[in-house]
């Protein structure tokens, strides 16, 4: 329990830290906030500003004011539960906007996470039993492409395999599982790789160990010995590998998510970026980070599960 | 046996649980079913450029959505293919002294929502948008406003200002009705006059629907509803139309223009649009203050390779900064061709002379290096910087192109730590010579990046300020863009283009060149 109070803290910290940081970030890079928010709402990106309409808009959302200031008042009513500001572009509160988009993330997120693990994990123990032999060989060049095929691209070719050519699914859209199904493959691609070359690894390492040697010695059939003996003492190099690609899924999305029309925080994070949009940047950071730090502490409880010699305290 | 595999399964079934639970619960969101699911023969999906962020009549982004794509709103005036103005909501106006100009509004409009449009709604439309949007209030002006009658609204201006009739051709300035507000006097929806009403605008998959409008003044309209969906990857757009999700959209990938059109069932259209290519020249920096640098270096462009291996001919190679379709264009121009026998001879004359031999021009001991700044936002302008930066190398200047961030561009064009900047600039944001041509060659003008400053330029274009006779204003304006055409502070390079994409089922459909991306037109129908 005490364990659990303070990995809390250090989460509530991290949360807390990556705001600051965005926020002091934000305003370094190069370009005026008020005049790359003037141009994205209502002059146009190419045309020109006037000195009268770039004080409007400062003064219209307090740009002026010294910067810690402006960071301590967005903590302030962060705390207090009166929101995490006002978008300048939507003119919404951003709460109300992560509310619209984050479910779309999480569904995408989390249908590539799945599709990672489960497709990754029984391949990379497919490929760890048939060590060397023709089957694994083709599996780990194609994982070999998995890693190094960049995500948009996977996603064109599946376009054009699966909707052009086969007509199974929609090209772009959201809503419905059909509309899922390309977004989510694209993304898992990197992950899936990376899941079945650490599966693959770790469990012939396993496999190499002397209890297991034992129980094949005992007779046990091989599907027990590697459903109960193999993998579960395999798996803690496998689980954090997967919490690491959590953080590579929700950064895959941003690109993802403009190619699929897919209406998530990735898109919703790089547009706000270049309007210099920053309460919505600060709350797609905080909502990101968090599901970072989430994923990560679930994996850290299952930890414990998997080898109970690991105890936190 | 229990214990074995519980984590990981917990693990994957929590996963597995969250993505269904979540895919359910979002599906069949408003709106969107209808047309999903039963198309209607009537029906046009349409895919938009841009996410559809706001539907803010007032907004930038926004007003053109409403206005032009969607065609809920309809602006005071309107304009022909040549860019001279007619009527739109307002019949005629005129400019009673100075600063007053008297309009007279159409007395058979209504809202979507029923009640009529008077001179006080207009007045009250105006006045939002002055308030709401920084931009339209400065190209204004606007002192006051006062309601002779239902259907006439005077106009007071702050100073004289003779494009006020082209900046109510821009669709910021639409007509709005009163009940676009709700109580607390928030912007709800757009309520406007034109030939299509709002139905709904789905905020999580940002789709707008619209449906057509029975008792439109204008007439008859085509289609019985229009679904609009943003699809900011080009890519995309492309793939979806040729999978028959869209019946319409724009500017697929510009290489990809040509194959496209070859396939059965959809046409490729290509346009040009009041937006031109061009470059800033930094007249600050030594060797481009010599207007003979600039002219060499307009000659060593070649400005038809570009149109055609570049933009694969949607756009044109450009003279002056005007479209020669337009009615104030000064048609006498031509675009500078390529000669690298008299680049080689203007900067040889300006003492620039390839020394030693390294294929680059030096004078004094100063090579001729210059930066070219552009950004990827319009997919032409890094592929084109790249084409000039090799073709200037031709005629021995060095370019080094930089693809930056806009926020970037913006604080290096303040330092003044650039030389030559690539932009698409748009013409006609107000069908009027004299917005671009003050802003982009007065001294001090707003668009003046280069620091172009020439007495005789500001002249004619304060003596055209003064004239209301149009021929002689465009005149004056003419001369203004001959003295340009030789001094070349801005480098015109080529006329943007918009590539129209759409079924042949989808009739009707007329290009409008003053819209400020593609403007959907009444009349348009679906015919299978």
């Amino acid at each position: 329990m005490r364990y659990f109070l303070k990995r809390l803290g250090f989460m509530a910290l991290t949360v807390f830290a990556a705001c600051a940081l965005t926020f002091f970030l934000m305003n370094v890079i190069p370009g005026g906030t008020a005049e790359l928010i003037l141009k994205h709402t209502f002059v146009g990106l190419e045309e020109s500003a006037t000195e009268e309409q770039l004080n409007q808009i400062s003064s219209r959302y307090n740009l002026d004011d010294p910067l810690y200031l402006q960071f301590f008042r967005w903590v302030k009513a962060a705390i207090a539960g009166e929101g995490i500001g006002t978008s300048y572009v939507f003119r919404k509160p951003v709460l109300y906007l992560l509310a619209l988009r984050l479910p779309a993330t999480i569904q995408l997120a989390g249908a590539s996470m799945a599709i990672a693990v489960l497709a990754g994990v029984s391949l990379g123990i497919y490929s760890a039993l048939r060590e060397n032999r023709i089957s694994d060989h083709i599996l780990r060049v194609a994982t070999l492409f998995g890693v190094s095929m960049p995500c948009f691209w996977v996603a064109l070719l599946l376009i054009l395999v699966f909707s052009l050519k086969l007509k199974l699914v929609p090209v772009a859209g959201y809503g419905s599982l059909e509309n899922l199904f390309l977004p989510a493959v694209a993304l898992s691609l990197h992950s899936m790789a990376a899941v079945m070359r650490v599966t693959r690894t770790s469990m012939l390492e396993t496999l190499g160990q002397e209890y297991i040697r034992f129980a094949k010695a005992k007779g046990l059939p091989l599907r027990k010995i590697i459903s109960r003996h193999a993998l579960k003492n395999a798996m803690l190099p496998v689980v954090t590998v997967i919490g690491f690609q959590m953080g590579n899924l929700l950064g895959g999305t941003i690109e993802i998510e403009k190619i699929f029309a897919w209406p998530g925080i990735g898109s919703l994070l790089v547009d706000s970026i270049s309007a210099r949009d920053l309460p919505v940047v600060q709350g797609c950071v905080l909502a990101i980070v968090s599901m970072f730090l989430f994923v990560n502490f679930l994996i850290d409880m299952l930890y414990t599960r998997l080898d109970p010699r690991i105890r936190y305290g | 046996m229990k214990e074995k595999n519980t984590p990981l399964c917990i693990f994957l079934i929590t996963l597995l649980v969250c993505a269904s639970l979540l895919s359910s619960g979002c599906t069949g969101t408003e709106g969107s079913e209808v047309t999903e699911e039963n198309p209607g023969s009537n029906t046009l999906v349409l895919g938009e450029m841009w996410e559809i962020d706001s539907i803010n009549a007032a907004d930038g982004d926004g007003g053109t959505l409403i206005c032009e794509k969607a065609a809920i709103t309809e602006t005071l005036v309107g304009a022909k293919p040549d860019f001279s103005l007619k009527p739109g909501l307002a019949t005629s106006w005129e400019q009673l002294d100075e600063n007053i100009w008297e309009f007279k509004l159409r007395n058979d409009v209504f809202f979507h929502d029923g009640s009529k449009m008077t001179a006080e709604e207009v007045k009250d439309s105006l006045e939002n948008v002055i308030a709401e949007n920084p931009r339209v209030d400065s190209m204004l002006k606007i002192a006051s406003m006062e309601v002779v009658d239902d259907y006439t609204l005077r106009i007071e201006t702050s100073e004289l200002n003779p494009i006020l009739p082209g900046v109510l051709h821009y669709p910021d300035t639409a007509v709005i009705s009163p009940s676009s507000f709700n109580e607390a006097g928030e912007y709800v929806k757009p309520v406007g006059t034109g030939p299509y009403k709002f139905e709904s605008f789905d905020e999580q998959t940002r789709v707008l629907t619209v449906v057509k409008n029975e008792n439109w003044w204008g007439g008859e309209v085509g289609l019985d509803r229009m679904v609009l969906k943003g699809m900011p990857d080009p890519n995309t757009r492309a793939m979806a139309i040729e999978n028959g999700e869209l019946d319409f959209t724009v500017d697929v990938l510009y290489s990809e223009t040509d194959r496209i059109n070859k396939l059965e069932g959809i046409n490729v259209e290509k346009y040009k649009t009041p937006r031109v290519y061009k470059i800033d020249v930094n007249l600050g920096n030594e060797p481009l203050e010599d207007v003979r640098v600039r002219q060499a270096m307009s000659c060593a462009i070649d400005r038809y390779e570009i149109t055609e291996h570049i933009l694969y001919k949607v756009g044109e190679p450009a003279a002056g900064p005007f479209l020669p379709s337009m009615v104030w264009a000064n048609k006498d121009l031509q675009p500078y061709t390529r000669d690298l026998e008299k680049a080689d001879e203007l900067l040889t004359e300006a003492g620039w002379v390839d020394t030693d031999g390294d294929g680059i021009r030096d004078k004094d001991g100063k090579t001729l290096r210059l930066n070219l700044l552009t950004y990827s936002a319009r997919p032409g302008l890094p592929p084109m910087a790249q084409a000039m930066a090799a073709q200037l190398k031709e005629a021995g200047i060095d370019v080094e192109t930089e693809v930056l961030e806009m926020g970037a561009i913006y604080d290096r064009r303040e330092k003044g730590n650039w030389d030559l900047y690539l932009a698409a600039y748009n013409i006609a944001m107000v069908p009027d010579p004299e917005y671009v041509l003050s802003n982009w060659y007065m001294t001090g003008g707003p668009d003046n990046g280069p620091g172009y400053s020439n007495p005789e330029v500001d002249s004619l274009i304060m003596d055209a300020r003064k004239l209301t006779d149009l021929e002689e204003r465009y005149q004056k304006f003419n001369e203004v863009e001959a003295i340009v055409y030789e001094e070349q502070p801005m480098i015109i390079v080529a006329y943007y283009g918009c590539a129209i994409v759409k079924k042949d089922y989808v009739k009707g459909y007329v290009f409008d060149p003053t819209a400020h991306d593609y403007r959907i037109n009444a009349d348009m129908y679906i015919e299978k």
